[in-house]
């Protein structure tokens, strides 16, 4: 997957790019909306990350420049303002999803890797990590080709990891990501202990390799040995 | 009372004070008019009786009585003066008594003194006296209705350019209402009106614009480097040679960054609500959302082995999604947060109300406090924000809010209006 990823802030950047460079996928970036132009007009992209606020203008301009270039791109709004207004507008004009600063890495991923394969449309809707395989459309999850059942908050949390596999995901991250951030739990993570441990067991029982790791309190990881 | 009313009946009060007025002065001064041009027929009268008996030289008492109705009586009274003045006449014709107006004088006639006593009948003049006063009634009651009615109509008319205008001002939305523009008038003070209401508003929606534009740089100022913050974390948890300790020290960063930004997304939610910035509206089917919403707690009301009965009963309401969502979000994390392990939750929805009665410390809280800015519990991890955020949600839309402690539970009532 190609991504370009547009955004001023420098840190932020770096971070975004170097988080997402795994798996074979190309990331390059930029800091303003000349040069974004400039790149989108040289190169195709798979997806672009995309700052409203940018030094140099609004962000809006680059997705009515792919609209009218009629691109194909995937785009992901990444804006400090949380305004309802700027959420309609940009999705209204071509954007396929909105993510309000801050933001957990992890939950960028994710959501980067949902709107390239909602945007991608092959008739293969399979996500598959080793014996794991999930059908996105029929939102079921197999272990070596037997369907095992999971609670709606348990696949959301499996795709979740798979998004973001090989990475250590906080505690902060999946507890937002499945609850939303507008909950406040206070720092009280216990219940995603409890999610977590049902998860990995059903998976074990299945047949599954251990996949499942608990880093020391901070969060959890999702890799091969 | 409308304008016009006030108008119409002061308008009618001093009509009929100055035509009432205009009637008693006309009244007199015709009476008096019409006594001077007696008298002076009186006078003439008079005049040519004392001449006739002069030239005639005839005894006064033969004067002819029936024409002039003159009398002469001999007398020896002292002299007096001549005078004028209302009395009795007597109308031979028709047999009968009528206000007359009569002159009496002396005379001397060969020695004799007489006084001389003209009387002659003032019917006449009361007749025009009458005829004059319909007159004057039926003319003073069509003024008074010509006034009444043109005040009724042609005023009403006057004035609609004025509840046009008004009409607008109540339908004035400074969220989508680009500017006011007014019912245009022939009348100067309603144009001037207009120009003074329209220019208002383009200062407010200039000021409404310009506190929009605070909110959100603010917002970006203060998000960008927290978002900076979680994306180092979330990089440096990657690295494989962190130990415990300074994961544990990493946890406790994200928890201080996941508190900034609570506080940081409160506060600039409070000033939204405040200045009325949130215009999202639509309608809510409020007791399937609050089902949703005892689906999304679930886990976490497992975690302190929490019961949750509802009752709900069918209720929409029209609100702001994110509000509502903030809302009852607050008042159900707070009921589950401050809860016993073990305790119970019962929310109640009614046409009326919404209840939220959970199980807690048994100590009451202080009702005055507890919906105030930063005012939190001995043992919350909150900020004291939800509470205060909550009521401001309720006053936005003129929903109630109060706190009781019944039963051993902490029941929070929002009166839905």
């Amino acid at each position: 997957m190609k991504i370009l990823v547009i955004e001023d802030e420098q840190a932020l950047r770096e971070n975004i790019t170097s988080y997402l460079n795994v798996d074979g996928n190309i990331c390059e970036s930029c800091g303003n909306l000349i040069q974004a132009i400039g790149k989108l007009s040289m190169y195709q992209y798979d997806c672009v990350l995309l700052d409203i606020g940018l030094p140099d203008g609004d962000g809006f301009a680059v997705l009515d420049y792919l609209r009218k270039e009629l691109r194909s791109e995937a785009v992901l709004i990444i804006s400090a303002r949380n305004s309802l207004d700027d959420k309609l507008k940009g999705l209204n004009i071509g954007a396929d999803d909105y993510l309000t600063k801050p933001f957990h890495l992890a939950e960028l991923k994710a959501r980067l890797m949902a709107v390239y394969r909602r945007k991608t449309l092959n008739s293969n809707h399979k996500i598959i990590f080793n014996e794991i395989t999930i059908d996105v459309m029929g939102r079921t999850v197999e272990i070596n080709a037997t369907p095992i059942v999971l609670t709606k908050k348990e696949y959301d949390m499996m795709l979740y990891f798979i998004s973001n596999k090989g990475k250590v995901i906080s505690k902060n991250a999946i507890a937002e990501h499945l609850w939303g951030d507008e909950m406040d739990m206070h720092d009280n993570f216990d219940f995603i202990y409890t999610h977590i441990k049902n998860l990995r067991k059903k998976l074990l029982d299945a047949g599954c390799e251990d996949y499942l790791k608990s880093i020391y309190g901070v969060g959890y990881k999702f890799a091969t040995k | 009372m409308k304008l016009s009313d006030h108008y119409t009946r002061t308008s009618i009060y001093i009509s009929l004070a100055v035509l009432f007025t205009g009637a008693v002065i006309y009244f007199f001064t015709i009476n008096l008019i019409a006594n001077r041009q007696l008298d002076r027929g009186l006078q003439q009268q008079l005049i040519e009786a004392e001449e006739y008996i002069r030239t005639n030289n005839q005894d006064p008492q033969q004067y002819d009585l029936d024409r002039d109705h003159a009398v002469f009586i001999p007398t020896h009274a002292p002299y007096f003066k001549k005078r004028f003045f209302d009395t009795v006449y007597f109308n031979p014709k028709e047999q009968k008594a009528e206000s007359g107006r009569a002159v009496e004088d002396q005379t001397s006639f060969r020695g004799n003194r007489y006084k001389v006593r003209i009387t002659i009948s003032r019917e006449g003049i009361k007749y025009l006296i009458e005829v004059i006063t319909i007159i004057t009634l039926v003319l003073l009651s069509a003024l008074v209705l010509v006034l009444f009615f043109a005040n009724r109509y042609l005023l009403n008319g006057l004035w609609k350019p004025f509840y046009g205008t008004l009409h607008e001002i109540k339908d004035f939305n400074i969220a989508d209402t680009p500017s006011f523009n007014g019912q245009p008038s022939q009348v100067d003070e309603f144009t001037e009106l207009n120009q003074a209401i329209h220019e208002m508003s383009l200062r407010v929606t200039n000021d409404y614009l310009s506190l929009k534009q605070f909110t959100e740089n603010a917002s970006h100022e203060m998000m960008t480097p927290l978002a900076v913050v979680t994306a180092k974390l979330d990089t440096l948890i990657q690295d494989e040679t962190l130990g415990p300790d300074q994961l544990a020290q990493i946890t406790d960063i994200y928890s201080s960054i996941n508190k900034s930004t609570r506080l940081n997304q409160s506060l600039i939610l409070l000033a939204k609500l405040e200045n009325k910035l949130i215009t999202d509206d639509g309608q809510i089917n409020l007791d399937a959302y609050i089902i949703e919403k005892t689906l999304q707690f679930q886990e976490l009301m497992q975690a302190k082995e929490l019961t949750c009965d509802t009752r709900l009963k069918h209720k929409e309401i029209n609100g702001s999604k994110y509000l509502i969502d903030i809302l009852v979000n607050n008042l159900f994390s707070n009921a589950i947060r401050h809860n016993l392990h073990g305790g119970k939750i019962e929310i109640e929805l009614s046409e009326k109300q919404l209840i939220f009665k959970n199980t807690g410390a048994n100590v009451p809280l202080i009702e005055q406090q507890i919906f105030t800015r930063f005012q939190k519990g001995k043992d919350s991890q909150g900020m004291g924000l939800g509470l205060s955020l909550a009521k401001k949600i309720c006053m936005h839309y003129h929903f109630t809010i109060s706190y009781s402690y019944e039963n051993l539970m902490h029941v929070f009532v929002i009166g839905l209006a």
